[in-house]
């Protein structure tokens, strides 16, 4: 620890494990990147994120990399509070000085930390949204959650960040049904910044958009984690995205995080046999 | 860990290596540095010389982190005066000091696409500790500095030429004087008069007390330049000495 040069947490993960079934220790020891695959043999539990730990400062994203199954998307919704934890513990640092593990809170007090504290922009904009509420409705939703009750300062605001996310105001009174894949993740930008939380968790937030639609839904993500000083983490296995957005990653194979590394040290020289196939994969 | 070393030294570099295990390849191993050891002090401009595949660039990565050095030291002194080992500080801690106190720049832009050249460059700046009013006008002085047409201050800078991308390159790099300037070709897509204005402002960082590391293609540059030559052969230092001393010889091979 050096105070100069150690960045402070905003948000910190220790230890943390998802096992889908039972599981004994053989479990976890006939599982993971050496044994190639996630699946312990004997029970058929899968160990879908075994040992994950990462720190996160306030204006830093992290990456975390790796192919479908790997146990990305698991790690983030136990964050989240999308999915129950085996074990492990995660951290923030503006719950009781980063104190208190959050995943023994109740599932109520959970719930309160996605209104300010931790939003999620998801893959799949259905998740995130109400399909069926108009834009501003569904931005509504957060803000009256943090207790905000005037209808006047309750739709200036929801223009205000659907400005910020590039969508058309007059777009905000029609359901989000009616929009197209980018305007959808556009309102779950703006959703997700509502209540200015300092943590964002992004699950693929690109993938599945045309390449120009995608293009511009990446440069606004990256000019609101400048912007909000966010402390961001970027589930991607698209490297041009984790490229884009990110200085450190994490790479996660059969569960487990096999390496971790400064974004540009990953790209040009990765260590595990399972990185460097991957980046070879993305960049020849 | 830190540790007192002499105060003027800003990078010590103790017995680098660097070896590539490629996996992909049957565990082929290549060996890029072999055991480098050198120092470049404050005010000091150390320039880096060797043949293609001596080295040089895989040093500044390795010093800068991109690469993760296999065994060795990389002493850096922080503004307290007390020193650190680039290798052994947690990626984060990297990343905060490549930020504020450690530029790297290379022949290649790395920034992110669709960003426009004053943007760059002023986000740089902010990275560096600036507000943003201070960091535009540092920006727009640095990219005057480098004859940066102003009528491409708003285009993204992926439309760019080379050199007006090393340009951009330079600026960002430099728009806040880093303690230590690792730079790698910086001027190589650069015509006469613009690489005039790019090494004259390298020039003035140095005597302005910034340590710097450079590889340059042509001996021309780091006779202008460098205060001292460092000639890397196979990975390890062949011999340093005076710009005389060095690259007479170094031009004598090469003739």
């Amino acid at each position: 620890m050096n105070p100069i040069i150690t960045p402070d947490w905003v948000l910190k993960v220790d230890g943390l494990g998802k096992v889908f079934g039972p599981f004994t220790n053989e479990s976890i020891a006939k599982t993971g990147s050496d044994c190639g695959t996630s699946k312990d043999p004997s029970t058929g539990s899968i160990v879908a994120a075994w040992d994950v730990s990462f720190e996160v400062a306030a204006g830093e994203a992290l990456g975390v990399v790796g192919e479908s199954g790997s146990g990305k998307s698991t790690v983030m919704r136990c964050i989240a509070g999308d999915q129950s934890t085996s074990v492990g513990s995660v951290h923030l640092r503006n719950i009781d000085g980063g104190n208190t593990n959050i995943l023994h809170m109740s599932a109520s007090a959970r719930r309160q930390l996605r209104i300010d504290q931790i939003a999620v922009v998801y893959q799949d904009p259905a998740e995130g949204l109400d399909l069926r509420v108009t834009a501003g409705g569904n931005i509504a939703a957060p803000l009256t959650a943090a207790g905000l009750r005037n209808f006047g300062a309750i739709r200036h605001r929801a223009s205000e960040l659907l400005s910020r996310t590039e969508v058309p105001l007059n777009r905000m009174d029609d359901v989000v049904r009616s929009f197209s894949g980018g305007m959808r993740q556009r309102v779950q930008l703006a959703k997700a910044l509502a209540n200015r939380p300092p943590i964002v968790l992004l699950d693929e937030p690109t993938t599945g958009l045309d390449a120009s639609v995608a293009a511009g839904v990446l440069d606004l993500i990256r000019g609101l984690l400048e912007e909000f000083g966010l402390a961001a983490v970027v589930v991607s296995h698209d490297f041009s995205v984790i490229e884009m957005l990110t200085t450190r990653c994490i790479v996660m194979n059969h569960g487990r995080v096999v390496e971790s590394a400064l974004t540009d040290q990953l790209l040009e020289d990765p260590h595990h046999p399972y990185s460097q196939k991957l980046v070879s994969a993305a960049r020849s | 860990m830190t540790k007192k070393l002499d105060p003027n030294m800003v990078l010590d570099v103790r017995k680098l290596h660097k070896e590539f295990v490629l996996h992909t390849v049957d565990g082929r191993t290549v060996e890029a540095l072999n055991g480098i050891s050198l120092s470049v002090s404050a005010g000091e401009h150390v320039a880096l010389a060797g043949t293609s595949g001596a080295g040089k660039s895989s040093l500044l990565k390795s010093i800068y982190r991109t690469y993760k050095p296999t065994s060795g030291e990389v002493w850096f002194q922080l503004l307290d005066g007390t020193f650190v080992d680039l290798v052994g500080l947690t990626d984060a801690e990297l990343a905060t000091l490549r930020g504020t106190q450690i530029g790297y720049v290379s022949q290649f832009l790395r920034a992110a696409p669709r960003r426009s050249t004053f943007d760059i460059v002023t986000k740089s700046g902010i990275q560096r500790g600036m507000d943003i009013s201070t960091a535009r006008e540092a920006a727009a002085i640095a990219l005057k500095k480098l004859n940066l047409d102003e009528a491409l201050w708003d285009v993204s800078a992926s439309v760019l030429s080379g050199g007006e991308k090393q340009r951009i390159n330079l600026a960002a790099g430099t728009i806040s004087p880093p303690r230590l300037l690792l730079l790698d070709e910086p001027v190589s897509a650069l015509d006469p008069s613009n690489r005039e204005a790019a090494l004259e402002l390298i020039d003035t960082l140095t005597h302005q007390g910034v340590a710097v590391l450079a590889v340059f293609h042509d001996i021309e540059a780091m006779e202008r330049l460098a205060t001292r030559v460092v000639v890397l052969q196979h990975g390890v230092v062949g011999y340093e000495g005076s710009p005389q001393q060095t690259l007479a010889k170094l031009a004598g091979v090469a003739r």
